[in-house]
């Protein structure tokens, strides 16, 4: 599944590199175009006034255009279209565009925005109330209303084939105050939970269709209230969407339909958009940006991600037990020289798990740990192991993967660390390393979830399937815990400072880069935003005549 | 005529143990691979509960040999399960995809014959001569080329710079023959150029034996003219190596398939194979391997038929 076409040069590394620079320079230019001056707002007022005058011209041009449709090449069959029970990052490629969820996110900074609640607040740390819209309907007809809210959240918690009880586990009950209004109890503070309802666990599904479905499975026959009504889902091939007449958000959706091909081999869904038989192609990998950029017709994007590229240590076992050790792994490495071949310069170098756009994120966790072999070597002899020291890793075994373990390794064997690695399918990776305890690091990426607290207690947390070594350091659990407790945002961000500075004094990660999320799409394509997520809002797009 | 029915009645009765043979091979094999479906499952955010919950809910949890029982017997009623990564009806995963391996791979075969057999037939009559050289170097080449590179080659210039065939995707033969056709014909190429070097090899080796036997001399003794004793005499002898090799191409198309269908973004049988196999999706690797194997066999039948027909003496 993540066989990757992967060719590189240096020469070929700094032109990427150049051109994210550009493209990041162009986003700059392009935010900077809402700020106006006093010339900027008398044009404007202008152009507006010949605009109403002459509406065929001027900004008429600018203007969705109506129809269509976008025809979305995308990796990854998705695992199911209930988002209870799909199971990977990916389905929400589709997800997002039949269902709603309480609170949206600007794609960007994930910052919360109204969503099927138009607002929601904390009357105390462990109750939060959510006030619905109004006049929402499921596809089916009918209305989504404060007893939707409390049957999904009750679903996802209890039933047995949910994939999002986890994520729920902090709510105790759901109270339904009137058609318009829930009132969430948690179990204790969390401050994360309406980040949680912006992901699966806040998509509402119709419960007409569980009730009416054979033993309540929509695997295959999601009804949301969102943009798009599922039309047809063809196994690994493809998945048919329909525009929404009676879509809540009046204006939208500007196409009349999306149709997802599902095209497992990563170059292939970049010539189908060069070949113009695809508009857009998503989830693709840093390799591919380079390839699409040599064709004029097409535009392709890298931008931030919320997946670091990272080795899981397991810290209760020998010779990771140590502090030192790991801290001279981080030391160990160049991680300017791993993203340059590895992600053809494109990711972000980083000691820290989080992208630098992230709100969470302190930009100076990036860089806790620079390159310094020498420090390295001093931390390691200090360890007692002067004459070097051997690693049992599992990694992956796809092409692009082990290129950049073999860069890792290489790094790590000049100042003495002897990387015995054993390469595995990613799935037998997570069963050797989490369920079997086998090896003492992992290298791989790591899915991030929608709110920082989440991820945090996904790697370290005690019970963690990521954390091999079943046990947390003391003092973790305070500060991931005042993570949850902090209301707003600022506290929290310096909550998760701390929480931060903890993981990097104690080398709980080892954390090479971040990588980025790659897209290549026609120019016809209006109005796609990349999100830090990695998964895109397409309910947004329109197609240029 | 008796011993005809008799082959294919023999014949019909060992699919059965090949049939249980195969899958329960295939069925070991993916539970030999170390990695647990119930990982795939759980997805991206599993926690240690999920997984133990999930095991328990597909039944992952129970003996290797209860898992099989449990598949065949429903195989046997003709329910071949349903996806455990979609849940979509195996038997209907196979039946949408299948029809497109079908076509690309009749589509190569009839490439490989009309082209490979004129090759070899052209290199045997002209031993040592240029043509001759230039057929069994072409034929080395086409061996040694890569098929899935092959395809990027022809992708870039007959669809990306030519724009001729479409780059990706198929089309239901049922709907619209022609254009299945069209969107077949470069994988079909690109599969076919290995099969047309072999053919194009083995058919030139064989012919070349048959047109230095003692008997096709005699034949030319006897003042028989050159074009009647190829057709009558040689290409008749060598006709059951043509179908043989035809038939163990057919195997090799089906194998082939797995890596032109992922290239092309075809939903073929290949690919779907291919798919399942990484993410440990049993019931659809099973269903398809069962398929594959009744093809193959039924195809290799039909050969011996043809076979019999043309030298009695293999029927016995």
């Amino acid at each position: 599944m993540r066989r990757r076409l992967f060719y590189l040069s240096s020469k070929r590394a700094r032109i990427a590199a150049s051109i994210y620079e550009r493209s990041e320079r162009e986003d700059e230019m392009a935010d900077s175009k809402f700020t106006m001056d006093r010339r900027d707002v008398m044009k404007a007022t202008a152009a507006a006034a010949g605009a109403l005058l002459m509406p065929e011209m001027g900004w008429a041009q600018a203007a969705p255009r109506k129809g269509g449709t976008l025809r979305v090449a995308m990796p990854y069959n998705p695992g199911a279209i209930d988002p209870m029970t799909g199971r990977n990052l990916t389905d929400l490629n589709t997800l997002y565009v039949v269902f709603d969820a309480l609170i949206d996110f600007d794609p960007r900074t994930l910052e919360l925005k109204p969503g099927l609640a138009k607002s929601w607040k904390f009357t105390d740390p462990k109750t939060l109330v959510l006030d619905l819209v109004e006049g929402a309907k499921f596809h089916d007809g009918t209305p989504f209303n404060g007893e939707a809210v409390k049957f999904n959240l009750e679903r996802y918690k209890t039933s047995p084939r949910s994939n999002v009880k986890s994520d729920l586990a902090t709510l105790e009950s759901v109270e339904v105050n009137s058609p318009t209004q829930v009132t969430l109890k948690l179990n204790r503070p969390n401050a994360g939970m309406p980040t949680i309802l912006t992901n699966r666990a806040g998509l509402m599904v119709s419960p007409k269709s569980i009730q009416d479905a054979k033993d309540g499975n929509i695997d295959r026959a999601p009804v949301g209230t969102g943009p798009f009504k599922f039309v047809s889902w063809q196994d690994n091939d493809n998945l048919q969407v329909a525009r929404n007449p009676d879509y809540w958000q009046k204006g939208l959706p500007h196409l009349d339909a999306i149709s997802f091909k599902i095209i497992n081999e990563l170059p292939t869904a970049v010539r189908a958009v060069v070949a113009g038989e695809a508009d857009l192609a998503i989830n693709l990998q840093p390799a591919q940006k380079p390839i699409a950029d040599r064709s004029k017709n097409v535009i392709a994007t890298a931008s931030p991600s919320l997946v670091p590229f990272l080795a899981f240590m397991n810290y209760s076992k020998p010779p990771l037990d140590d502090v030192r050790v790991r801290q001279a792994l981080n030391y160990a490495v160049n991680r300017d020289e791993i993203n340059k071949i590895a992600a053809v310069g494109l990711g972000q170098p980083s000691s820290a798990i989080l992208p630098k756009e992230h709100w969470a994120c302190d930009a100076a966790t990036q860089n806790y740990y620079t390159y310094d072999p020498e420090k390295a070597k001093k931390l390691l002899a200090e360890a007692g192991h002067a004459n070097g020291v051997e690693i049992e890793t599992i990694g992956w075994a796809d092409q692009l993967a082990m290129q950049r373990q073999e860069v890792i390794i290489s790094q790590l064997a000049k100042v003495g660390i002897r990387v015995k690695l054993t390469p595995m399918s990613p799935a037998q990776g997570v069963q050797s390393y989490m369920v079997e305890k086998k090896g003492a690091m992992f290298i791989s990426p790591s899915s991030a979830y929608p709110d920082p607290s989440q991820f945090y207690e996904s790697l370290f947390g005690k019970t963690a399937l990521r954390n091999a070594s079943g046990m947390e350091l003391p003092g973790f659990r305070e500060l991931l815990d005042a993570t949850m407790e902090a209301q707003e945002q600022g506290a929290r961000k310096q909550a998760f400072v701390k929480l931060q500075k903890f993981v990097n004094e104690n080398a709980l990660a080892f954390v090479h880069y971040i990588s980025p999320s790659v897209s290549v799409r026609s120019q016809k394509v209006q109005n796609h935003q990349d999100s830090l997520i990695s998964v895109p809002k397409l309910g947004g797009i329109w197609l240029q005549a | 005529m008796h011993r005809l029915l008799a082959l294919i009645g023999r014949r019909l009765w060992q699919l059965l143990p090949i049939i249980v043979f195969a899958t329960f091979v295939v069925f070991s094999l993916l539970q030999l691979v170390p990695g647990d479906p119930a990982v795939t499952l759980a997805g991206d955010y599993a926690s240690k509960e999920r997984i133990e919950e999930i095991r328990h809910l597909y039944g992952l949890d129970q003996p290797l040999l209860v898992q099989y029982g449990v598949w065949l017997l429903h195989a046997v009623q003709g329910d071949l399960g349903r996806s455990l990564l979609s849940s979509a009806p195996v038997v209907d995963l196979i039946a949408q995809r299948l029809p497109n391996t079908i076509v690309i791979s009749t589509y190569a075969l009839i490439l490989a014959a009309a082209v490979g057999i004129p090759l070899g037939v052209l290199a045997a009559t002209r031993t040592g001569s240029r043509i001759d050289g230039l057929v069994t170097s072409i034929a080395s080449l086409g061996v040694a080329l890569p098929s899935f590179w092959l395809a990027i080659i022809l992708v870039i210039f007959f669809s990306l710079t030519w724009h001729w065939f479409p780059a990706t995707g198929a089309s239901s033969f049922m709907a619209d023959p022609l254009r299945a056709l069209w969107h077949a014909t470069l994988p079909a190429v690109a599969l076919s150029v290995g099969v047309i070097a072999e053919l194009a090899r083995q058919v030139r080796s064989a012919l070349i034996e048959v047109l230095n036997s003692q008997y096709y001399r005699t034949l030319r003794a006897k003042g028989l003219g050159p074009g009647a004793m190829l057709w009558k005499h040689g290409l008749r002898n060598v006709s059951v190596t043509m179908l043989t090799l035809l038939g163990l191409q057919v195997n090799r198309l089906f194998s082939g398939a797995v890596v032109i269908e992922a290239v092309f973004a075809i939903p073929g049988a290949g690919s779907l194979v291919a798919y399942s196999a990484i993410n440990k999706d049993f019931p659809v690797v099973q269903g398809v391997v069962l398929v594959l194997v009744v093809i193959v066999i039924l195809v290799n039948l039909a050969v011996d038929i043809l076979n019999a027909l043309l030298d009695p003496r293999a029927a016995a």
